[in-house]
């Protein structure tokens, strides 16, 4: 461009600098204050602010959902009548995105007051010094602490301190469509990895085109409980490194079984990233099983009506039969304004009221007395969940978990690309994995 | 063979071409109405029906009362009608500025019109974050207008100023002499003789605002404040999608579009060469 | 009666202050501050110091793989989908010109998908290329036109992802540029056509001496168009396939916004915005040589 609109553009800059400068920091809305709330406080001493304070919850759950559903319109309210002056917003984020706007409007100083983080997104977040420690911010912090499972407790941990509580709790299980098993002379669900070998080859001779199990991805929430179950792992227990583990010889064969497995028709192509997704293809008899978690019965019951599904133990490999941990934690985060109410509505989250409520809309309770309680023992399909986590485990806490799941992801779909055998694709995944553990 | 043969043939031959065409550019849309009347059992039949089974509204009542739908279309609606009136309005007082004044750095600030027009603009999402994040612009409408309304003013003024450089000065010079200013100029002859110019400009704004995804998705947190193809797009799940739903209301969602261009055409046509020819 | 020039300006201004304070603002300001926020590793966190990095953030560009992938498809999306919608663009309107009856009809049919939202036509044509053999494009091209033996899995392969990703890019902008094209030809005198004729010049002949040098210029003008549309494609990219698989479908702006918003990585990120500006002006100077190199008829 020419000169003169060079220094036009720097004139503009200039200006537009002036502009924003002017424009610089946030606008403060002014509280009211009215004579009458003078009043009030005089003629009737009460502790504590007058004014409703508005706390901003973050959750993912589906604007049309039973559990949106049961917490705006039933759960909430039950709080906001227990404690009249404070008022929950809650906000769906979808779970795509939640990290990324979390990051943002941090970034943005809008934060939320609270929210409920899928429980591997609380190691990151604590790092990042976003979380408030909650073993510290509440004095009666141990009372809830020693109300819950000890598992979901510990995804809350880092760094020596507590960052969360536990909301709900979640594991996978095997779901199979009985239909199908019947039409090939199946008589139950596999109970061991050679069981499900076995089904294989019944399932392709009704119908060539189906598949005995299909997953849509690679990713560490698919891949571990096979991994495990063959008796292997990503990394020590410490932590410290992966090579040895990840592309140790358990961990090698969980890996070489999927991909003859995939490569002899009987896991669905939709691994590699499209296709029909699990549910429609449970529901549809394209798929024999898949293996997912509490939320399925609620959305097959919505969207496939006509499909009931029957739920059994993952298949026990060489090391067992082992699932993995899934469920969301309820976080502080520092930038709040209102940790004092914002700790109220953890209070009340934990309870057993709020626990039992939602476990009607497949949020599984992490109190162990609720266990115990009429509702949960007579519950349709609770049952094989609670008895799969008795041996479910949880995922790596590390704050840079994200980029190693994404690393496991990747190493998968080369493996069942045949791009790489599984032995060179996680030793690479082990290298590269180490690399981060090592920082 | 004679004449009329010959011709009939290549009539036949050219119309038979170009249905194929629009059978191809069609299809795609006739086969998302279908679906939208499938229920989720019926979207990945084997094999796919054009005709679906069991039709039903079911996907367009529910896209449309129960996922907030309605809150979309409305912030879609505000936010367009808001950019396209200060789009139409700053980019036509930009065009007549550069059309019928000859002034002091006029041609550079011109060439940086155009300069600003070759932008891609996802490219400035980054800092433009951080300016709406500065001056409390995140997660609101009117976020949303000021970097619509950047966006559209580049293509627009260029287009106005084509055209207005092709009304005759006849009027204006009558008004002048007749001591009017230049705001009346504009405001009652240059104006009134662009309809469609104006049409144009404003179908373009109209159309860049109302499906415009990045920039709302990127500052757009609370669902009640959600635009329409940010609400479209959150119905696509990462592990289940119902495409029923989706093409119900996608279909709501282009509807209002495409009954505007339908109906605003000529305008739109005549207006989009207008500019691109002779500019 | 002569207005002095000082006047006219500052009328001029005033016309331009409104649109030039938006821009100003929104697109100045930003230009420079993402120059400014690549010379550093920036923090967005309140609180937290940006690290002056100087170069460092495009030289790690240089050195990226996936940043290399992505500007290589970005080309290539370009190429494909441009040279479609130019050919065809231009092969429909010239068949379209002959036609008298029902022009409207087929201008509007044409550009439906024009005006149809990036985001819907995207979803559509994910579900339309769906790998299973219940996708539409599937059970077209197997079961009712048997042009291909095996179903194939379009988006579990960068290769075929793109199939189904060019296609789309043609498809949503062919109607464009026959508008631009149909009314090029409505601006050629008929006596040109009648010229030929009487010299006794076919069909055939007259558009290749005739019709298609004089379109020259408006070929050029939608070249330029098109190539910044399709450097600016992102939405199709970030829904069809999310970059996927293994990031081998990512273009610049694909990836450039996952380094900035998923990553946090801002300073990167707009270093990747910056190398695509600077592709687009150089590509558009070039262009634009081009234009005014040919003589206007």
């Amino acid at each position: 461009m020419n000169k003169a609109a060079f220094s036009i553009t720097g004139g503009l800059v200039a200006f537009s600098m002036l502009l924003t400068l002017g424009a610089c920091g946030p606008a403060q809305t002014p509280t009211p204050v009215t004579v009458r709330e003078t009043v009030e406080v005089l003629v009737t001493p009460t502790a504590g602010p007058q004014e409703p304070v508005t706390i901003t919850f973050w959750h993912s759950y589906n604007e049309v959902s039973p559990e949106n559903d049961m917490l705006v319109n039933t759960v909430i309210p039950m709080f906001e009548e227990q404690h009249p002056n404070i008022r929950i917003e809650p906000l769906t984020v979808p779970w795509e995105e939640f990290l990324r706007k979390l990051s943002t409007s941090m970034a943005g100083g809008v934060a939320p007051d609270v929210a409920r983080l899928d429980i591997i997104w609380v190691p990151q977040l604590a790092d990042m010094g976003a979380l408030t420690a909650l073993d510290e911010a509440m004095p009666d912090f141990d009372q809830y602490a020693n109300a819950v499972f000890p598992g979901p407790l510990a995804s809350n941990f880092w760094n020596g301190h507590y960052y969360g509580l536990p909301m709900d709790t979640n594991t996978k299980v095997w779901i199979y469509n009985q239909q199908m098993y019947d039409a090939a002379g199946i008589a139950g669900p596999p109970h061991t990895m050679d069981d499900l070998a076995g089904q294989c080859a019944a399932i392709k001779a009704v119908n060539p085109d189906a598949y005995l199990f299909a997953a849509d991805g690679t990713w560490a929430w698919v891949m571990l409980p096979w991994i495990w179950s063959f008796g292997g792992d990503i990394t020590d227990p410490d932590v410290t490194r992966a090579t040895g583990y990840l592309n140790g010889p358990n961990t090698v064969a969980a890996y070489e079984f999927w991909l003859e497995m995939y490569n002899d028709g009987c896991f669905a192509p939709v691994v590699l990233g499209s296709g029909i997704d699990p549910f429609t293809g449970l529901a549809q008899g394209l798929y024999a099983s898949i293996d997912n978690g509490p939320w399925t019965y609620p959305i097959i019951q919505s969207q496939f009506p006509d499909m009931e599904p029957h739920a059994s133990l993952f298949p026990a490999g060489p090391g067992g039969s082992i699932d993995v941990v899934g469920g969301e934690d309820i976080v502080l985060f520092q930038q709040s304004d209102h940790p004092e109410e914002a700790m109220e509505f953890i209070r009340f989250v934990l309870s057993q009221e709020y626990q039992l409520q939602m476990a009607q809309v497949g949020q599984l309770p992490v109190r162990p007395d609720l266990i115990q309680s009429d509702y949960i023992a007579n519950h349709p399909y609770y049952g094989i969940f609670l008895e799969q986590l008795r041996t479910s485990r949880s995922r790596t806490a590390h704050p840079r978990w994200q980029e190693m799941d994404e690393i496991i992801t990747n190493a998968g779909q080369l493996i069942l690309r045949g791009e790489m055998t599984p032995q060179e694709a996680l030793d690479s995944a082990a290298a590269q994995i180490d690399a981060i553990l090592a920082e | 063979m004679s004449y009329l043969a010959r011709r009939l043939l290549t009539n036949a031959s050219l119309y038979t071409l170009l249905i194929l065409g629009v059978v191809i550019t069609v299809l795609p849309f006739l086969y998302m109405i279908s679906t939208s009347l499938k229920g989720p059992v019926y979207v990945f039949e084997y094999p796919p029906r054009f005709i679906p089974a069991e039709p039903s509204f079911d996907n367009f009542v529910a896209a449309w009362t129960s996922h907030r739908f309605d809150r979309y279309f409305v912030n879609s609606l505000l936010v367009t009608a808001s950019t396209t009136l200060l789009v139409v309005l700053f980019s036509s007082m930009m065009a007549f500025a550069f059309a019928r004044f000859r002034f002091v750095l006029g041609r550079a600030l011109y060439s940086s019109i155009m300069i600003f027009m070759m932008m891609p603009a996802m490219t400035l999402i980054v800092p433009q974050f951080m300016l709406a994040s500065r001056l409390n612009l995140l997660d609101s409408l009117p976020g949303l207008v000021v970097v619509y309304v950047a966006q559209n003013l580049p293509l627009n003024t260029f287009l106005l100023k084509g055209f207005f450089e092709q009304v005759p000065r006849e009027l204006e010079e009558a008004a002048r002499i007749d001591g009017a200013s230049s705001w009346a100029v504009y405001w009652r002859i240059m104006l009134p003789l662009s309809k469609p110019a104006l049409a144009t400009a404003a179908i373009f704004s109209s159309l860049g605002a109302w499906d415009e995804y990045v920039w709302a998705l990127t500052i757009l947190n609370n669902a009640n404040r959600w635009t329409l193809p940010v609400g479209i797009a959150s119905f696509h799940g990462v592990f289940y999608s119902d495409w029923g739903l989706i093409f119900a209301a996608s279909l709501i969602a282009i509807v209002p579009i495409i009954t505007l261009f339908i109906i605003l055409q000529r305008y739109f046509i005549r207006g989009v060469l207008t500019g691109a020819i002779k500019g | 009666m002569r207005r002095s020039a000082l006047r006219d300006s500052l009328v001029a201004y005033a016309f331009l202050l409104p649109g030039f304070l938006f821009l100003a603002v929104w697109v100045v300001y930003p230009m420079l501050k993402a120059l400014q926020i690549s010379f550093y590793d920036w923090s967005i966190l309140p609180g937290q110091v940006s690290r002056f990095v100087g170069l460092g953030n495009y030289v790690r560009a240089l050195h990226d793989p996936l940043f290399w992938l992505s500007l290589k498809n970005t080309v290539a999306y370009a190429l494909v989908t441009v040279s479609g919608q130019l050919l065809l663009g231009l092969i429909i309107a010239l068949l379209l010109d002959r036609v008298t009856k029902g022009r409207v009809f087929f201008r509007a049919a044409y550009y439906l998908p024009v005006v149809t939202s990036w985001v819907v036509v995207s979803l559509l044509f994910k579900y339309l290329f769906n790998s299973s053999p219940s996708g539409f494009v599937n059970y077209l091209l197997v079961d009712v036109l048997h042009v291909m033996s095996a179903y194939v899995p379009w988006l579990s392969e960068p290769e075929t992802a793109f199939v189904a990703i060019y296609s789309l890019g043609i498809w949503k902008g062919v109607g464009w540029t026959m508008v631009i094209f149909l009314a090029a030809l409505d601006t050629i005198p008929t006596e040109f056509y009648d010229a030929a004729s009487i010299d006794g010049a076919g069909r055939w002949q007259i558009i290749r001496l005739i019709v298609l040098p004089l379109l020259i210029p408006t070929v050029v003008i939608v070249l330029i168009m098109l190539t910044f549309g399709a450097f600016q494609a992102y939405v199709q990219v970030a829904l069809i396939t999310q970059g996927g698989p293994l990031h081998r479908t990512e273009v610049l702006l694909s990836y450039m916004y996952t380094r900035a918003f998923r990553d946090l990585d801002f300073g990167y990120a707009a270093a990747l915005s910056y190398v695509l500006i600077c592709l687009v002006f150089i590509l558009g100077r070039l262009q634009l040589r081009m234009l005014r190199s040919e003589p206007v008829y």
